[in-house]
């Protein structure tokens, strides 16, 4: 009776097939910038990567969960210049770091429950209510700080993000910590099944009995709470609020996820492959830092090595319909 | 005997586990379900035949809560019960093994069988991983199986699916499990072991409903035998009490009453003839159709039709095979089919044939566009005449070329995609299921305009599932059964008994 074993049921692929373009395009570039200048590995450059891969972390690692829904948001960008700036004139204005906080997660809060709300309930397409609360959230910033940059608030969150634990940056820290969260969430958690089931088969999730809506809603939420938090380490950083700062950040966090292998259908997705995708896009633009390359040929070479990385998987994929077929 | 209160044949059939009365179901333009009413026993497998859209899957959906009734009564165990949702349905007991899976491609077994009941193995807010996969290995034992419950759905092949959703639904403990044409995805043997867990099922006091349309599965399994047609039910019998004949019958439903026999043509040199064809699905086949000739592709629902014209289209890729068109090889694509003389109505009339939205003019001369145009220049006036000339010589009932397609009724907007490859030239048509949604009036019509067709010296292949209609329509007939050509029927054997013999499986 056991002539059904895992071998026969399994469409087996070659081990390395399965290692994701990101891997070699990584350990391409770590190479690469390596040779061309030794100052790329010393401990201050490292620190300083983990330190920029950190804020883009905590953006992707929440995207890939809209991701795997079959969805997207593109308001995470201008979400971070708002939430920076509400914490930010909140504090000039004389309130508690707590309170300015608590505004942040508010506003967080609010985005999230209008993407997700829109979006699985109404069934409106994400692309476009995102492209919407992005108009929202980039008007609010620039009408609060009336389009100038917020500065002399309490150096507290800059001491924060500069300091450093067993020598590694404290934002670091906290990026990894949430990245274990979200492992933990999505992989043994029911709510980490449902999100799979989301972008694979809804309507299965619907007919399971699960309030697949509300699970879908919950998802735009969680990415834009993490958002308003993650406003802490754009403000470390520049110790300074600028309303348009962090426009533009939805395209690395979604091109990370991307790079990372998760698709935008069937639920099909990897979380750790979005840490792969973060480091690789935070160490090309960091060595090209290093070797002097101008900040917008930097862009250029992100856009490039995401369409590679795909050509990548789309060829080896052909390969393996070859092979099978 | 004397007369008394209606006798049960038997004791334990005195208590259905539910019943149904009277449950109407409509969608915009259609009565899914027109007052359907429906018993269930307890150790009882309950089989629906249809063809189709005769109601089966609108049933099933009404009995696990994915659709809400529009009116009617649901019982269980004779208490009046209401289903809002699917969890409703699932605790009345009521699990439902879906014909499109119901499955997660990306989580694995395990996640897949206990998708929305986690919390049976939940700690503390985590799943416990090792519980939840030995209780999958126990479920899969049941069927036989021993799958490793860690592999994706996604990397199962069809077959090892359906096992997992038979599984999931297994795992349920359900008082009544539905099955949707379970059987059409897997293997003898697996379907053996199905039949198996079925009537070991059935000792447990289970009620099963069963819905295919293989009748050697159908009378080997069903206590009771309810055929739907039209949303409606059309006879229920218990075991032994109708053939598979009549059964079938009353499956495929309405003759054609007072029609004659179209007059056999003076077939002509040979217009199509393909070799061998394989693509995906179809096995080998093999077929001619002569210039004014009608031949008839016959075969139940979901016997390969459809994919034989898709194929000779150039729709689908072919993976061996042979097509020459007035005796010359022919490269198969959509475009060079167009030009080379040959149409397709395709069986989904609105979605595929037709462009709803657009007019009457713009849908006529939609696959002759390149005949329009002069040094790149459209050519209105010449479209136009198309166009009028196509209304009248089609006697379609429309206010003009400027008309949305979309307002018209089923047998004229039929006409119109009719019409469009007229006007492209077509000598060669392909017709899958032209009167289908189409009123008796437009039927006749449809079928003196096929007719007229072949006089003028066209090659035509008609799809059909209505055998009466092929029988009236064609000068002979090929018949098709689980992807293959099973017979060919000339002229004189041509008979729906002959057609029902071959298409349905012995």
């Amino acid at each position: 009776m056991t002539d059904h074993t895992a071998d026969s049921v399994l469409r087996h692929e070659a081990i390395w097939r399965r290692i994701p373009g990101v891997v070699l395009i990584l350990i391409a570039m770590v190479a690469w910038f390596a040779i061309g200048n030794p100052r790329f590995l010393s401990g201050d450059n490292l620190a300083n990567l983990g330190l920029q891969a950190s804020l883009l972390l905590m953006l992707a690692l929440p995207m890939t969960l809209i991701i795997l829904t079959a969805g997207l948001d593109l308001s995470v960008g201008a979400l971070l210049g708002l939430c920076g700036v509400v914490i930010a004139a909140l504090l000039v204005a004389g309130w508690s770091l707590i309170v300015a906080v608590g505004a942040a997660l508010a506003v967080g809060l609010i985005i999230g429950l209008i993407n997700g709300y829109l979006v699985s309930y109404l069934s409106l397409p994400a692309f476009v209510v995102t492209l919407g609360t992005l108009g929202i959230s980039e008007g609010l910033a620039l009408a609060i700080s009336h389009g100038d940059p917020i500065g002399g608030f309490t150096p507290s969150i800059e001491a924060f993000y500069r300091s450093t634990a067993w020598g590694v940056p404290t934002p670091v820290i906290a990026a990894a910590l949430f990245c274990g969260l979200l492992w933990l969430v999505l992989y043994r958690t029911r709510f980490g099944n449902y999100i799979f089931a989301l972008g694979g088969n809804k309507e299965a999730l619907h007919l399971a009995g699960v309030k697949a809506n509300l699970v879908h809603m919950a998802v735009y939420v969680l990415c834009s709470l993490s958002v308003a938090l993650s406003a802490l380490l754009l403000l470390g950083r520049t110790n300074s609020a600028h309303p348009s700062v962090a426009v533009g950040m939805e395209f690395e966090a979604i091109a990370a996820v991307v790079l990372g292998g998760t698709s935008f259908e069937k639920g099909q997705g990897w979380l750790l492959g979005t840490v792969l995708g973060v480091l690789a896009i935070t160490v090309l633009r960091n060595g090209l830092n290093v070797l002097s390359v101008e900040p917008s040929l930097q862009v250029l070479c992100v856009g490039l090595m995401l369409i590679v990385a795909l050509l990548i998987d789309r060829g080896r994929k052909g390969e393996m319909a070859g092979a099978a077929g | 005997m004397t007369m008394g209160p209606a006798p049960a044949i038997d004791g334990r059939q005195a208590a259905p586990l539910l019943r149904l009365s009277n449950i109407k179901k409509s969608f915009p333009g259609v009565d899914a379900l027109k007052s359907v009413s429906f018993e269930i026993r307890a150790e009882e497998v309950h089989v629906i035949l249809g063809q189709n859209g005769a109601g089966k899957s609108s049933l099933i959906k009404v009995l696990c809560g994915a659709y809400l009734a529009d009116g009617g009564e649901m019982e269980v165990e004779g208490r009046p019960v209401a289903i809002r949702g699917p969890a409703d349905a699932n605790a009345l007991g009521i699990a439902v093994i879906y014909q499109e899976f119901s499955l997660v491609p990306y989580l694995d077994i395990a996640q897949n069988i206990f998708l929305g009941r986690e919390g049976a193995f939940s700690k503390a807010g985590f799943i416990d991983k090792a519980a939840m996969h030995a209780a999958a290995r126990e479920v899969l034992q049941q069927l036989g199986l021993a799958y490793d419950t860690n592999t994706y759905v996604h990397d199962l092949g069809v077959a090892h699916q359906q096992m997992v959703e038979i599984a999931k639904a297994l795992s349920q403990n359900a008082r009544i499990l539905v099955m949707d044409e379970p059987t059409a995805a897997i293997s003898e043997r697996e379907s053996d072991r199905l039949f198996e867990v079925i009537a070991r099922l059935k000792q447990r006091g289970v009620a099963i409903v069963y819905i295919s349309h293989r009748m050697k599965e159908i009378m080997a399994l069903g206590d009771r035998i309810t055929v739907m047609r039209d949303g409606a039910v059309v006879g229920s019998f218990l075991r032994g009490e109708a053939t598979s004949g009549e059964l079938v019958r009353l499956m495929i439903g309405r003759s054609l009453d007072g029609m004659t026999r179209r007059a056999p043509a003076n077939a002509g040199a040979c217009v199509l003839s393909a070799d061998n064809l394989r693509t995906a699905k179809l096995q080998d086949i093999s077929l001619d159709v002569r210039a004014g000739e009608v031949v008839g592709l016959a075969g139940l629902v979901g016997s390969g039709r459809t994919e034989v014209v898709r194929a000779i289209f150039g729709v689908d890729p072919l993976a061996g095979g042979h097509i020459h068109l007035n005796g010359a090889p022919f490269t198969l694509r959509p475009d060079a089919s167009i030009r080379a003389g040959i149409a397709l109505l395709p069986e989904d009339r609105k979605r595929q044939g037709l462009a709803l939205p657009l007019t009457v003019g713009d849908n006529t001369v939609a696959a002759s566009l390149w005949r329009l145009f002069r040094y790149f220049r459209f050519i209105p006036t010449t479209a136009r005449q198309v166009c009028d000339d196509l209304i009248a010589r089609l006697n379609i009932a429309t206010r003009g070329p400027g008309q949305q397609v979309h307002d018209l009724s089923g047998g004229n907007q039929q006409k119109i995609v009719l019409g469009k490859w007229l006007a492209a030239g077509a000598r060669l048509f392909l017709l899958d299921e032209p009167t289908r949604g189409v009123d008796v009036g437009a039927k006749a019509e449809i079928y003196r305009l096929i007719d007229g067709l072949a006089k003028d010296g066209a090659a035509v292949l008609v799809i059909s599932s209505e055998f009466p209609e092929l029988v009236h329509l064609c000068d002979r007939a090929y018949v098709m059964r689980d992807y293959a050509i099973v017979g060919h029927l000339d002229h004189g054997d041509l008979s729906e008994k002959a057609i029902l013999d071959l298409a349905v499986h012995p």
